[in-house]
C-alpha cells in the first residue's frame, strides 16, 4: 500500500517518458540479478566502472542474454581499485559513457524485481546516477541473497552471530568458486545462490 | 569470457574447442536449476539441449536399473542429438542440480566445424581412450607396450655353419665382438653361447670335440621381428636365456637381441629379480629375492605397462618363487606323486599385489606322505614370510581339505555337484581356476578335467554357478548409495565386488559351460570370440573394460602399499581424475551389459 503510494509519487517525478515501464507489475517469475565494480565503496564519491546483469526466469539463468558493461572514466583508474576489481585502464577500450550504460540497464531490468549480494550498495550507485537523469530513484523491487540466507540462517541458530561473507555463503550451498570476481561473473554467483535459496529448506 | 566456460575448457571434450566454438556456447547456453528428484529427460523422449554439470549428480536409468551417473564437468545429451536418437534412459537429478544447457541446433553446429569435439561423443569406449592417450594426458602410458621389436636393439648376427672348425668359430667370435653364435644345421639353427664355450672346455678331450655343430643348442628359440618387446621379454624370462636370435618374416636371421639391451630399454627391476630367485641357492634367498617383485611392479605400473602384461610377468615369476620353495621345502620323494597347485587369482595368473595366497596339494592314490602336517606349515610360513597373507578361505595346503589324495578330491566333486551350497560353489570355482605349478602336473590335469566332465553332466548346476554374478549389485547402483549407507566408504566403491567380480566370475561360468581349458580371463574371454559365443566387439569392449578396473584397482592399491594402509579394493572417486572417472563408467557400462549377457544366457532369472 505505501509502497504503490510512494511509486505513484515517483512516477510523477519521472522526467523520461521512455521509461515508464519501469512502474508496471512486475512478471512474477522474472528476475534481474546484477552487481556492479565502483572505484571504491564511498557511493557519494566513487564511480561505477563496470556493470554485470543476467536474467532469472523460473529455474533458469539467462546467460546467453546477459549485460556486461564497462563504462568510460573520467579519470584514470586509481592503483588501489584496480587491485580489487582487476578492471585495467587498458580494459575499458569499449566502454560506453554512464548515461548510455545506464539507459541499457534499465531497458535491460525493466519492472523485474532485482537481486543482489548486498545489493543496498548497487542500487545506492545507480540511484546516484539516475535521479539527475531521470529525476527518480529505482522503483524495482529488491532482494538481497544475504538477507534471505540470513532468514533462514538464523532460525537454526537464533543467537548465532551470522557469517554473512559472499565466500561463506557460496560454500553453505555448496556452489562452485568461480576464481575470476568480475560483475557478471559475480552476478552468476549471485543468481545461483538465488536459485538455491529458493529451493533449500533448511541450510547446514 | 564467463568464468564458467573457462573452467569448463580445462576438461574434454571442451578442451577440444576453440575460441569461437566457445564464444557461440556462451552466446546461446542458459545456467538451470534443479532440485533433487527432477526428471530431466524421460526415456523415449528427445533431448533438447545438452547438458553440462557445473554442481550436483544426475542418474540415468533404462527400465530402473541403474546404468550411468554423472558428476561435475561430466555432460550427457551428445550423442543423442548426433544421432538423431531418442533418450534410451531416463535421467534424474540424484544430488541438486546446477547445469549448462546448450540448445541442440547450437552444439550441432559446434559438431558440424569441430569435428574432434564430435567424435568425442560418438567415440566407443576404446576409441576414447585412445583418443585421450593422443591428447597425451597419460604421456608415458603407451609407449612401452606398443614397442615392436625392431633392428636398432639387435647386435650383429655371426652365422657359421655346422660343420665349421670350433676354433675358427671362436676366432670369428672375437673379431666380430659378438656373445653368441648362430649356427646353420639341417634343423635350421642352432646357437652357441658361454654355456656352450664351458661345456667345450670341459669335455672337448674326453669326447673329441672339435666342430661348431657338437657344442651348439639346437633348436633355437627366437623372436620374429616386429613382435612385442613386452612378449619378448617374457619369452626370455621363461626360458631363462640371455641371447635371443630374431627372425624375419622368410625366418632369416635379421640380428642377436641381448637381454641386457633389452632389460636396459625396460630398465626396470625385472631382470634382476627373476635373475636373484632363479639363482637362489637357499631357501632364505628364494623369500629375499620375491620380496623385490613389488619394487618392480612399481616401476612397470609407473611406466604405463598394461596391468594385464604385468599380471602375466608376475605370475611367470612366482611360478620361479614356487618351484624354488617347492625344490627346498617339498621332500624329494614327493615330488614324483604330488603336485603344488595354485587356485583363485594365482591360478588364473591375475594376482598382481599379494592380496592372499591359495594353493593346494593333490597327492596320487597310495602314496603315503610323511610329515605332512609339518612340511605343509613350513611352505606356508616360507610364503608369510615373502609377504603372501593367508587365504582367508583358508584354501591352503595346511587346511586338510586342501591336501588330499587324487581319489578323495573327486569324491568331494560328488558332493560339490549333488549340493551346490554357496560354499561349494565357491570352492568349485576355484579349483576350475587353478592350475599346477610343480610336481607332477598330471594328477592335476586329470582332476580339473574330472570336475569340469562332472559339472557339465548336470546343466542346472552350472545355472547355480552362474548366479553368484548377481551377489553384488551393479557397480553403478552402489556408487550412488555409497555416499549415503557406508559412511566409512564414502564416495568410494568396491571395485572387486562391483565389477571384477561379475566379470570374472561371468566368464568363468561361460567358459565352465562351454570346456574352455585355459584359466585366465583375459584367455577366457579370446576363447569365447573364437568359439563365437561373444561378438568381436563385445569381448573388445570387455577385455578393455577389464583393463581399466585392473589398472585403478593396481594403482589405488600401490598407494595404499605406499602409505603403509591395509589394502583393499576401494576405489576413491574423488581421487580420480575425469578422465579416469570416464573410462571406469564406461567399463562399469560394459559389466553391466556383460552381465545381461550371463543372466539371458542362464536365464538366472528363474534360477531360485
Amino acid at each position: 500500500m505505501f509502497g504503490s503510494f510512494k511509486n505513484y509519487w515517483q512516477k510523477r517525478k519521472l522526467k523520461d517518458e521512455r521509461f515508464t515501464f519501469l512502474f508496471d507489475d512486475p512478471p512474477p517469475d522474472e528476475f534481474v540479478v546484477f552487481d556492479t565494480e565502483t572505484t571504491g565503496l564511498d557511493c557519494k564519491k566513487d564511480n561505477i566502472v563496470s556493470i554485470g546483469a543476467v536474467k532469472i526466469k523460473g529455474n533458469r539463468i539467462l546467460t546467453n542474454e546477459a549485460l556486461h558493461i564497462y563504462i568510460k572514466q573520467e579519470s584514470l583508474i586509481s592503483q588501489e581499485s584496480i587491485k580489487v576489481h582487476r578492471i585495467r585502464n587498458c580494459d575499458l577500450k569499449g566502454a560506453i559513457t554512464i548515461e548510455e550504460g545506464i539507459e541499457r540497464f534499465l531497458y535491460f531490468i525493466g519492472n523485474r524485481t532485482l537481486i543482489g549480494y548486498y545489493l543496498e550498495f548497487d542500487v545506492a550507485m545507480i540511484n546516484r546516477y539516475i535521479k539527475p537523469m531521470l529525476g527518480i530513484y529505482l522503483p524495482n523491487k529488491q532482494q538481497d541473497v544475504s538477507s534471505i540466507y540470513y532468514d533462514k540462517k538464523i532460525s537454526l541458530i537464533p543467537q548465532g552471530n551470522i557469517d554473512l561473507r559472499f565466500d561463506t555463503i557460496l560454500d553453505a550451498l555448496a556452489l562452485p568458486r568461480l576464481q575470476c570476481h568480475d560483475a557478471l561473473n559475480d552476478a552468476i554467483m549471485t543468481a545461483m545462490m538465488y536459485l538455491k535459496l529458493q529451493h533449500s529448506h533448511s541450510l547446514r | 569470457m564467463m568464468e564458467l566456460l573457462k573452467n569448463l575448457q580445462a576438461y574434454p571434450p571442451f578442451s577440444l574447442l576453440d575460441a569461437g566454438a566457445i564464444k557461440e556456447f556462451e552466446y546461446a547456453g542458459q545456467i538451470a536449476y534443479y532440485p533433487l528428484e527432477t526428471i530431466l529427460v524421460e526415456a523415449g523422449h528427445a533431448f533438447e539441449v545438452l547438458y553440462i554439470i557445473i554442481k550436483g549428480r544426475v542418474e540415468a536409468y533404462h527400465d530402473d536399473e541403474l546404468i550411468n551417473v554423472y558428476d561435475t564437468h561430466d555432460s550427457f545429451g551428445g550423442i543423442e542429438h548426433l544421432k538423431q536418437h531418442p533418450s534410451n534412459e531416463r535421467y534424474i537429478v540424484s544430488e541438486e542440480l546446477i547445469c549448462y544447457e546448450i540448445p541442440k541446433h547450437i552444439f550441432l553446429a559446434v559438431c558440424e566445424k569441430n569435428h574432434a569435439f564430435r567424435d568425442y561423443f560418438i567415440a566407443s569406449l576404446v576409441e576414447r581412450a585412445d583418443l585421450l592417450k593422443e591428447k597425451q594426458e597419460y604421456s608415458s602410458m603407451s609407449d612401452l607396450m606398443v614397442s615392436r621389436l625392431e633392428k636398432n636393439i639387435l647386435q650383429d648376427v655371426c652365422i657359421v655353419e655346422n660343420t665349421s672348425d670350433i676354433k675358427k668359430a671362436l676366432q670369428m667370435m672375437e673379431s666380430q665382438k659378438v656373445s653368441a653364435l648362430l649356427v646353420r644345421n639341417q634343423n635350421n639353427f642352432g646357437i652357441v653361447t658361454d654355456t656352450n664355450l664351458r661345456y667345450y672346455i670341459l669335455h672337448k678331450d674326453e669326447q673329441g670335440l672339435t666342430t661348431i655343430g657338437q657344442i651348439q643348442t639346437s633348436p633355437i628359440i627366437s623372436a620374429k621381428e616386429g613382435d612385442l618387446l613386452f612378449n619378448v621379454l617374457l619369452l626370455m624370462t621363461q626360458h631363462s636365456i640371455k641371447h635371443l636370435p630374431v627372425l624375419n618374416d622368410k625366418s632369416e636371421p635379421v640380428g642377436m637381441l641381448e637381454l641386457i639391451d633389452l632389460v636396459s630399454f625396460f630398465s626396470n627391476q625385472t631382470h634382476l629379480v627373476t635373475a636373484q630367485i632363479e639363482n637362489a641357492a637357499s631357501l632364505e634367498a628364494t623369500i629375499e629375492a620375491s620380496k623385490r617383485v613389488i619394487i618392480m611392479i612399481e616401476a612397470l605400473h609407473s611406466k604405463g605397462v598394461k596391468s594385464r602384461y604385468i599380471a602375466k610377468l608376475v605370475s611367470e615369476i612366482n611360478k620361479k618363487t614356487y618351484t624354488k620353495l617347492f625344490d627346498f621345502i617339498i621332500p624329494k620323494e614327493w615330488h614324483e606323486h604330488c603336485a603344488l597347485i595354485l587356485l583363485g587369482s594365482e591360478g588364473r595368473g591375475e594376482q598382481i599385489l599379494r592380496t592372499d595366497q591359495d594353493n593346494a596339494f593333490v597327492f596320487a592314490d597310495g602314496f603315503i606322505p610323511d610329515d605332512v602336517e609339518k612340511i605343509s606349515l613350513s611352505f606356508i610360513e616360507a610364503l608369510d614370510d615373502i609377504g603372501f597373507p593367508r587365504c582367508e578361505g583358508n584354501v591352503m595346503v595346511i587346511n586338510p581339505k586342501w591336501r588330499q589324495h587324487a581319489a578323495d578330491y573327486a569324491q568331494l566333486f560328488d558332493l560339490w555337484v549333488e549340493n551346490p551350497t554357496p560354499n561349494y560353489i565357491m570352492d568349485m570355482a576355484i579349483f576350475f581356476d587353478s592350475v599346477c605349478i610343480a610336481g607332477k602336473k598330471s594328477l592335476h590335469t586329470d582332476l580339473r578335467e574330472e570336475l569340469i566332465n562332472k559339472v557339465q553332466q548336470y546343466p542346472i548346476l552350472i545355472r547355480h554357478f552362474a548366479k553368484s554374478i548377481e551377489n553384488f549389485d551393479s557397480a553403478l547402483g552402489l556408487f550412488s548409495q555409497f555416499l549415503t549407507l557406508h559412511k566409512e566408504h564414502k564416495n568410494e566403491i568396491d571395485i572387486k565386488k562391483t565389477a571384477l567380480f561379475p566379470m570374472i566370475h561371468g566368464v568363468r561360468a561361460l567358459a565352465l559351460e562351454q570346456g574352455i581349458g585355459v584359466t585366465n580371463t583375459y584367455e577366457r574371454i579370446k576363447e569365447l570370440n573364437n568359439n563365437g559365443f561373444l561378438s568381436r566387439e563385445d569381448a573388445q569392449a570387455m577385455i578393455e573394460a577389464l583393463e581399466v578396473i585392473n589398472t585403478l584397482r593396481l594403482h589405488a592399491q600401490l598407494k595404499q602399499y605406499n602409505t603403509k594402509k591395509v589394502i583393499s579394493n576401494y576405489i576413491s572417486l574423488s581421487q580420480l581424475g575425469k578422465m579416469e572417472r570416464d573410462l571406469l563408467k564406461d567399463a562399469l557400462k560394459t559389466v553391466a551389459h556383460f552381465r545381461k549377457i550371463v543372466s539371458y544366457h542362464f536365464q538366472l532369472s528363474m534360477v531360485g
